[in-house]
């Protein structure tokens, strides 16, 4: 099994720093990267597709960011789904606990899954494995 | 025969023309007249002719004769002229002549032309030596006398030796040579006496003697009474010898036309007097004839005319035989009433097609005429037509002809009455059902006289007088009232009048009116009497009668002329229909509905009834006027009252609303609002019940109560009910911020912790213990964060005071002096001076440091920061308006976060998310209200209401 790449995008800078630790110790990823919000996370996408660089495998999102939260970004990456040439796989990763937030992640075909922080290497684990 | 025929054409010719023939008469005699006078008057010419003639050749022989004796005596003269040319013997020859020829007066021989000899020389001295041939008077005869070798008489002419004389000179030639003359003088006088002149009747005629002047070329008159007679008749005979002419000239001038002028007239005037008597003769004739004619064409006019009638007259005429009763002669009209042709009618008499219950009388009529005991007879009797059915007739005998007095035929004349007899039947018929309607209606029926009344008024002089004065009048005259009761004549009751009365017989009514009305009931008497004086041909009036037990009844009293009678009123048909229990009813009726209706004012809400078509009010309760103020008159006096007073917002629903329900059949139950008359809003509640006729919506009735309370209440409680739901809102989101923001630093704290404990380096640990102790203080500041938030909301009783809004805008200046001045920011306001606030003074600074700190900070990079501050009025509310020219906002992205806890929208490391949240917590809290309207590198403009 080949190892993924993960991208986290969330604004709470403590939570990238124990998240990181987390997925370091779980040794299931290939790659890390930490974007602050939505924007900066599509703004890698459109360069990573446009210079043929690595895409991620899975993407961990929060919902309320500055700027471009969760939501946004996941309408801006199905616009340019077309052009992956792999399924990215997202997981909304949040704090929030409302029953709507969960339910609004439904209708998006691409996320996965709801996780509620906090995020535990079993959970990691259980995400790298589930194909 | 033909020729017979063709004269007395040809004498009718002249019979029918009288004038042409009295005129061609008087052409024809006049022409006999003028020949016979001109046959007499070529008698009397050609008797005068031959008269003058003879009398003429007797004078021309004389003359002749002495002209010749005259020759005679020169020649023998000239015998005289021996060889040598000397006379011989002169003297006595001359003497013998002479004396032979007594007419001579002288003998002249003259030779040469020169006059040498002269016999008797006595007295004629004077011509002695005379030449001729050289005397201008002489010579040209002498010359011609030469020439022609002839004896020439000259003259007359006056002679040398005295008087007048025709001078005969004879030429002389001796050998061939001429000699000279030999010439005779003859005294005129003596010469004419020769002619016999003077033997002529001079009472008829006179003679001329005239010579044709050969030097002068014109005719010279010698006898010379009367100069010009060419108007005389007149013969006349020329003597060549010496170129004389002779005239006999009638004396009398128009002496033969006299002789023919006067037969000549006597006979066109007899000839003229014949033709008027012809003319006349005729004329007679032909007046008559034209008299005859005239006669004729007015017998055939008539006749004409009398067959036009009898052929086409509208009644059937018929020649009739008495005895056998054959028709003789008959008409088309006859023939056709019968449906036979003339023909088939000629072959049969009267008593085949008669019918036979009417033939006996027929007849006997017929055999009285025939007696000459009647003149003539009509009756109406009955034929048979061809096809078998009966016809009417009204037929007239008159006898034509009497013989002996005895009648032979007769005419009759026969009318079509079959329709009279049926309008006759059903006049009898309707009679009878009219009687029957009258007498068994069941309203009691009157037929009364007003014929009286109307006379008596009209005597008064009331027709036609106006209603006022009528009425006054007989207010004041009740006597006048009572005699025209008198006046009124019953003619008939029916049956039901008796019921009415409580009577037993028609006699006990019929006797008058008089005594049947009661005195209560004389007024509407007297309506009747106005009625009649205003020319009305009807009237209904209620009235009450008192019958003969002594009950009053009360009765519908319909008075109405028969068609007719306007003038006169002799007939009037009256009903007096008995109302009583319907009156009971009525009052019943009646009163319940004055229940009914104080019911119905007593119902704190407008009971109305409408029509369901048109939604036009027939009824509206007393109570609109307590509850929009408006009277039920005002309401009803317009049909679209009601719609015209629902509020402008709710009309056009309102009116849509109720057609459909009506439509469908379905009450309803709605509320809206209605403009009072005051000019207040009205909130109603309208419960509409639909009365169904014949499965149709017919009308609308409902009631409609007040609600403005209810609704009011309503308002309120839905207000209040909204800021309850506002506030929930409020503490749900709070709830969930704090849920949030908690969770986001207590998971972290799990975190850490799980790798605190997993951790295998001490390295790691102290790591995690740092990130721990972060997490901590994150903690601590959101804690902070959500008392501020909780004290805000928890403040519930704030302190407000009037505030100098400039003060507290100077004091964040200062505040933010540093930021100002490093940022070149300029702050401008537009402040009243003096503008005061009611505020919390600790929000207000707070509300002004956000939002201006935020102003700062989100500047555009490109331009200096400027801030308006100004303090407005909207709708009765003050108005604090910071607008900024900054980097703006997407509102339609961010519109529902702006004012979210940790709602930040730029990577700005500054931005919190907590101060717009606190911000608008305290607009809030003070029972205002922020928006905020902004656009991306314009500007954004914060509004904050005051309440």
């Amino acid at each position: 099994m080949t190892k993924k790449a993960i991208w986290i995008v969330d604004d709470d800078a403590i939570y990238q720093i124990i998240v990181n630790k987390i997925i370091q110790r779980s040794e299931m990823f290939s790659a890390i990267s930490s974007f602050k919000n939505g924007k900066d996370a599509i703004d890698d996408l459109h360069n990573a597709l446009e210079n043929n660089q690595h895409l991620p495998d899975i993407i961990l999102l929060d919902i309320n960011m500055p700027i471009m939260d969760g939501w946004e970004f996941m309408e801006e990456m199905g616009m340019i789904k077309p052009k992956f040439p792999k399924e990215i796989v997202v997981y909304i990763v949040s704090s929030s606990i409302a029953i709507e937030d969960k339910n609004k992640s439904k209708s998006y075909e691409n996320i996965l899954g709801y996780l509620s922080k906090p995020v535990t290497v079993n959970d990691l684990v259980l995400i790298a494995s589930n194909d | 025969m033909k020729s017979e025929k063709k004269q007395t054409t040809f004498i009718r010719w002249f019979l029918e023309r009288p004038k042409t023939t009295g005129f061609i008469t008087f052409l024809f005699l006049s022409y006999v007249a003028a020949f016979i006078v001109s046959q007499q008057y070529k008698l009397i010419k050609e008797d005068e002719q031959r008269e003058m003639n003879n009398i003429l050749n007797v004078v021309h022989q004389n003359i002749e004769q002495a002209l010749k004796n005259c020759y005679t005596t020169t020649l023998t003269l000239a015998l005289t002229i021996n060889d040598k040319g000397i006379p011989e013997n002169f003297d006595y020859v001359s003497e013998k002549l002479m004396e032979s020829n007594s007419n001579i007066s002288a003998v002249q021989l003259v030779p040469g032309g020169v006059i040498k000899y002269i016999y008797p020389l006595n007295g004629n001295e004077p011509a002695l030596n005379l030449n001729i041939l050289t005397a201008p008077n002489l010579r040209k005869e002498a010359l011609k006398s030469i020439a022609d070798k002839k004896m020439y008489f000259a003259g007359p002419l006056e002679l040398k030796q005295g008087g007048v004389g025709i001078v005969g000179r004879f030429p002389v030639f001796q050998n061939n040579k001429f000699w000279g003359f030999s010439a005779v003088i003859i005294k005129l006088e003596t010469f004419l006496k020769a002619s016999g002149i003077n033997n002529v009747d001079d009472s008829k005629y006179y003679l001329k003697f005239s010579k044709f002047d050969i030097e002068k070329q014109k005719e010279i008159f010698y006898i010379s009474n009367k100069t010009d007679f060419s108007k005389n008749y007149s013969i006349n005979r020329t003597i060549p010898d010496g170129n004389w002419k002779l005239y006999l000239i009638s004396k009398n001038k128009n002496y033969l036309y006299s002789q023919i002028v006067i037969p000549g007239i006597i006979g066109i005037i007899l000839a003229a007097l014949f033709g008027v008597l012809i003319f006349t003769l005729l004329k007679i004739p032909e007046e008559l004839q034209s008299l005859v004619n005239t006669q004729a064409t007015k017998l055939l006019n008539s006749e004409i005319k009398f067959q036009a009638i009898f052929d086409q007259a509208a009644v059937g005429i018929a020649h009739i035989n008495s005895f056998t009763g054959n028709f003789i002669e008959i008409n088309n009209q006859y023939c056709q009433l019968l449906g036979y042709s003339q023909q088939e009618m000629k072959e049969r008499n009267f008593q085949s097609v008669t019918h036979p219950e009417d033939l006996e009388e027929d007849l006997m009529n017929l055999e009285k005429l025939r007696d000459g005991k009647i003149n003539e007879y009509s009756m109406e009797k009955r034929y048979y037509t061809k096809s078998g059915g009966i016809v009417w007739v009204n037929l007239t005998v008159s006898p034509l002809f009497k013989k002996d007095k005895k009648v032979t035929t007769h005419i009759s004349i026969v009318e079509d009455i079959s329709a009279k007899k049926e309008s006759e039947k059903l006049i009898k018929k309707s009679e009878i059902r009219f009687k029957s309607l009258f007498e068994d209606s069941p309203i009691p029926l009157w037929e009364e006289d007003f014929s009286e009344v109307k006379n008596y008024l009209q005597d008064l002089k009331l027709i036609g007088e106006s209603l006022e004065t009528v009425a006054l009048y007989f207010k004041m005259h009740p006597d006048v009232v009572e005699k025209c009761i008198s006046l009124v004549k019953i003619i008939d009751v029916n049956t039901m009048c008796l019921d009415l009365h409580k009577v037993k017989t028609k006699n006990e009514l019929i006797l008058g009116l008089a005594q049947i009305i009661d005195k209560n009931s004389i007024p509407d008497f007297t309506k009747q009497l106005i009625a009649i004086t205003q020319g009305e041909k009807k009237l209904i009036v209620d009235t009450k009668i008192k019958n003969k037990e002594g009950e009053f009844r009360d009765v519908n009293l319909r008075w109405n002329v028969i068609r007719g009678y306007e003038k006169s009123l002799e007939r009037i048909i009256i009903s007096t229909e008995d109302i009583t229990e319907r009156k009971y009813s009525e009052k019943i009726i009646f009163n319940s509905q004055q229940r009914i209706e104080s019911l119905i004012n007593t119902i704190d809400g407008i009971v109305w009834e409408c029509d369901a078509a048109t939604f036009n009010f027939n009824f509206i309760s007393q109570k609109v006027e307590n509850i929009l103020g408006y009277t039920p008159e005002e309401w009803l006096g317009n049909p679209t009252f009601w719609r015209d007073h629902i509020y402008s917002e709710d009309s056009t629903w309102v009116q849509n609303y109720c057609k459909i329900k009506t439509n469908d059949v379905l009450d309803h139950d709605f509320e809206y609002r209605m403009v009072a008359k005051n000019g207040s809003i009205v909130w109603l509640r309208d419960i509409v019940n639909i009365v169904i006729e014949n499965g149709k919506a017919k009308s609308l009735r409902g009631i409609m109560i007040d609600i403005t309370k209810t609704k009011e209440a309503e308002k309120e409680l839905h207000n209040s009910f909204n800021l309850v739901t506002e506030q929930n809102k409020r503490l749900l989101n709070f709830s969930y911020i704090v849920s949030h923001n908690l969770r986001s630093h207590t998971s972290n704290i799990a975190s850490i912790v799980a790798l605190i404990e997993s951790s295998e380096t001490e390295e790691e640990r102290e790591q995690m213990m740092e990130l721990l102790k972060t997490v901590s203080c994150s903690l601590n500041e959101t804690m902070l964060h959500l008392n501020e938030v909780i004290n805000i909301r928890t403040n519930i009783g704030l302190v407000s005071e009037p505030l100098n809004l400039e003060d507290y805008i100077t004091t964040v200046r200062n505040v933010l002096s540093e930021q100002i001045t490093t940022n070149e920011v300029t702050i401008l306001t537009e402040i009243p001076d003096e503008a005061m606030i009611n505020y919390n003074p600790a929000y207000l600074e707070s509300i002004l440091y956000n939002i201006i700190s935020n102003s700062i900070r989100y500047r555009h990079p490109s331009r200096k920061p400027i801030i308006k501050i100004k303090l407005l009025v909207e709708n009765d509310m003050k108005v604090l308006q910071i607008s900024d020219n900054g980097i703006g906002i997407d509102l339609v992205r961010n519109a529902d976060k702006i004012f979210g806890m940790y709602k930040t929208f730029t990577n700005n490391s500054d931005s919190k998310g907590i101060g717009l949240f606190i911000t608008k917590n305290q607009i809030d809290a003070m029972g205002g209200n922020i928006t905020v309207e902004s656009e991306p590198n314009i500007g954004t403009t914060f509004k904050i209401y005051i309440q």
